[in-house]
């Protein structure tokens, strides 16, 4: 019988509204019988702890408070009774509006130091969405319904898109709508900010009715005009998921969008505003000083909404945060070569090679997109050979082993697309002599991924690896 | 007498109609025109099952397509009454006659000295023998024991052994690849091998008798597994410490499953360096380690 692992994982999910922590307990089981070689995969996620949800703290619009920012993690770290030395893996993801400011990289990198030995900082609105799909449940509905779901995951700045085709992400996209870009008194009810995105919004629908819209006249023209750009702001998000054209005064909302072609069969909402489309009927739609449930009322009119299987996942509000936590690891192949002191590595840009002529493969030139003052290495990806017979691997470990040479960086990272990571390895060894090497298989990447790999599990081979996939909206 | 009455009839009845059909151009002899099977007849044993959708018009094609993916067990193979269809009869005795032939078939007698092997063989005079007498297959014959003391480095610290086994076909798939990687790792990792000793017609206990004469602290045998219908190129590999005659099963630690569709023979032969490391560094094996 296989022994259990446990690994605990971190999820801390800083958006532009709310910023949230969350605790996950990870079991892994070797699944295969004794006398095989072993796989581990991950059986059981389950929530150990999940964190109030806190504003996330600002000085003024711009920057993210890091400091008070810092006291929220440690506060839940108290409250959940860990330490930073009790946390094995996880993700920090900053999303949507707050991943654009200013200073946001010098906060994931202060707060991935305290936040545990190999929390990951990370950003950007495709794995976010991804993510939100994951960790709300969508991926799942896709793989046991046999459907094709495509989640949207509605926060204060963004609307996170990720279509699963029965279990698969096909594509994901992001568009700059959400719940707080209009800000407003709760007291007054009265407008009190207006977000970028939503002031492009405004300024058109302001251009076609030949006056500008805010401010208004009264509080309930003012009411009706927050909506109308709702509206407008909905039927792009539509736009995008059905795969039609845009104006132009809609695309500067589209952040990313990559996304195939044909609608998804069902939909699941998550997110914030995704309770108010769940649950209707907020009258005192001020109550969090956005217009979130206001919104929400606009999703329900949505073509979305009303031409799509609506589905709920298991989780709504904590889709991200959890999906953060619980649904960011891999683990690589048991058979694997691994450097003691080479782990843990951060940020490792997926280096695919060129096709030579003859069946020849070359990293370098791909290399050296990585400025080696930035990324302490690059992992060479290997993909699938012909066949994985030793002659062939020799003669790629020499390939290999030439072109990391070439390739500054330590430890050497190669992973395989095959089960051929001991070998590889092995054969590379001995060109490498002493040097620092790392080689995985069992982690299917392409290229612009980027991985976070762990320190290997206890008394096995095998590691946590996590995938980023970063696309960064031209 | 009835029933008699009645099977006379009908076979009148049938070879008159017969008669009546040859006096013009009726299906009887162009069914016999096509008989003897053409050269040119599909390979059955050719068609990768998992790719191969046998209900004629699935409701849920994406799903069907994805459950064959999932395993290569025969399933959704469609039927003909109560029956399966013809081909996947046909398959099913194709795959069956590859794995009788992988067990009774011989590893050809050039392959030990390729790879440096001392060949020998056990007690059993055939593979006839071998399948009956296991006990046979377990004890070297006396000019094999004669070989391997004359041939044989005596207390390395892992003894190689490859054997036949159940089947023929696992050492000829796997032995080119897998070996040279296993012996690659053992020496990176300054482990000495003795002389490699290749058994004709061997079970596992085998090594008990050549760890005796030889004296390893480990020993490993690369033999082929008993061929299911799925593949009949598997091969498993038995290790052990201080073997030696009389040590039990369960001192033995056996990875399986080693072919194309299961560990790749080259990632086995690494993983199994790694593996005798361990039990060197235990000095124990099996359910001791």
């Amino acid at each position: 019988m296989g022994t259990e692992l446990t690994l605990v994982s971190v999820g801390i999910d800083i958006g532009t509204t709310t910023t949230q922590v969350v605790l996950s307990r990870l079991t892994l089981v070797n699944v295969m019988p004794g006398s095989q070689v072993p796989r581990i995969e991950i059986v059981n996620k389950s929530v150990l702890f999940l964190g109030d949800v806190h504003f996330t703290p600002l000085q003024g619009r711009s920057r993210v408070d890091g400091e008070a920012l810092r006291r929220i993690v440690a506060g839940e770290y108290a409250a959940a009774g860990v330490t930073p030395a009790d946390i094995d893996t996880g993700a920090i993801i900053i999303t949507g509006e707050a991943a654009k400011k200013d200073n946001a990289a010098d906060i994931i990198h202060a707060l991935a130091e305290y936040a545990g030995d190999f929390v990951v900082a990370t950003a950007g609105p495709d794995l976010e969405s991804r993510i939100a799909g994951k960790g709300s449940g969508a991926e799942d509905l896709s793989r046991t319904l046999r459907l094709r779901v495509a989640n949207l995951d509605i926060g204060g700045g963004t609307s996170n898109i990720a279509l699963f085709d029965r279990g698969c992400c096909l594509g994901t996209a992001c568009v700059n709508v959400g719940g707080r870009l209009f800000e407003v008194d709760p007291l007054t009810r009265r407008l009190a900010y207006i977000a970028p995105p939503a002031r492009l919004v405004a300024d058109a629908l302001g251009r076609q009715e030949g006056r500008g819209l805010f401010p208004a006249p009264t509080a309930d023209e003012e009411l009706a005009r927050i909506k109308r750009c709702l509206a407008w702001m909905v039927r792009c998000v539509d736009r995008v998921l059905f795969g039609e054209r845009l104006d132009c005064d809609e695309q500067p909302l589209v952040m990313s969008r990559d996304l195939p072609a044909g609608p998804p069969e069902a939909v699941v909402f998550s997110g914030g505003v995704a309770r108010y489309i769940y649950q209707p009927g907020q009258k005192e739609w001020w109550v969090h000083g956005d217009v979130g449930p206001l919104l929400a009322e606009v999703y329900r009119e949505s073509r979305a909404y009303r031409t799509l299987k609506v589905l709920q996942g298991r989780e709504t509000l904590h889709a991200t945060v959890i999906g953060a936590g619980a649904h960011t690891v891999n683990v690589s192949g048991s058979t694997v070569t691994v450097s003691r002191h080479a782990l843990p590595l951060r940020n490792v840009p997926a280096v695919y090679p060129e096709r030579l002529p003859g069946g020849y493969f070359t990293w370098r030139p791909a290399a050296r997109a990585f400025d080696p003052a930035l990324y302490r290495t690059v992992a060479l990806v290997v993909p699938p050979l012909p066949d994985t017979d030793f002659t062939t691997i020799t003669a790629l470990a020499g390939d290999l082993a030439a072109e990391l040479a070439d390739i500054p960086g330590a430890p050497k990272v190669v992973v395989a697309q095959q089960d051929i990571a001991k070998v590889l390895g092995q054969c590379l060894r001995r060109h490498l002599k002493d040097g620092e090497l790392v080689c995985l298989d069992g982690v299917p990447l392409r290229a612009g991924d980027f991985l976070d790999i762990a320190r290997p599990l206890p008394h096995e081979e095998a590691v946590p690896v996590i995938v980023k996939t970063l696309v960064f909206a031209r | 007498m009835a029933l008699e009455d009645n099977i006379r009839i009908i076979v009148e009845q049938v070879l008159a109609e017969m008669a009546a059909g040859n006096s013009r151009p009726g299906p009887a002899p162009a069914v016999a025109a096509e008989a003897p099977p053409a050269a040119d007849a599909d390979d059955l044993a050719k068609i990768d099952l998992q790719r191969y959708l046998q209900v004629p018009s699935p409701v849920n094609r994406p799903l069907y397509e994805e459950m064959k993916l999932a395993t290569p067990a025969r399933i959704g193979v469609w039927r003909c009454g109560s029956r399966p269809l013809t081909d996947t009869w046909l398959r099913f005795r194709a795959d069956h006659a590859v794995a009788q032939d992988s067990v009774l078939g011989e590893v050809p007698e050039e392959l030990p000295a390729k790879y440096d092997m001392v060949a020998v063989k056990t007690m059993c005079a055939d593979k006839d023998e071998y399948l009956t007498r296991p006990d046979l297959g377990r004890k070297l014959d006396a000019e094999g024991l004669a070989a391997i003391r004359e041939r044989c480095r005596k207390g390395a610290a892992v003894q190689v052994i490859v054997a036949d086994g159940l089947s023929s076909k696992a050492v000829e798939a796997n032995i080119a690849n897998l070996l040279p990687a296993m012996l690659q790792g053992l020496e990176s990792m300054g482990i000495q091998t003795g002389t490699t000793v290749f058994v004709r017609h061997a079970r596992v206990a085998v090594m008990d008798v050549i760890g005796e004469e030889l004296k390893p602290e480990a020993a490993i045998i690369l033999i082929g597994e008993r061929p299911g219908l799925g593949t009949a190129e598997s091969m498993s590999a038995y290790m052990g410490y201080n073997p030696r005659i009389g040590m039990v099963e369960s001192e033995r630690t056996v990875v399986s499953n080693i072919h194309k569709g299961g560990m790749p023979a080259a990632e086995a032969g690494a993983h199994l360096a790694t593996i005798l490391k361990k039990i060197l560094d235990a000095k124990a094996s099996g359910v001791n380690i």
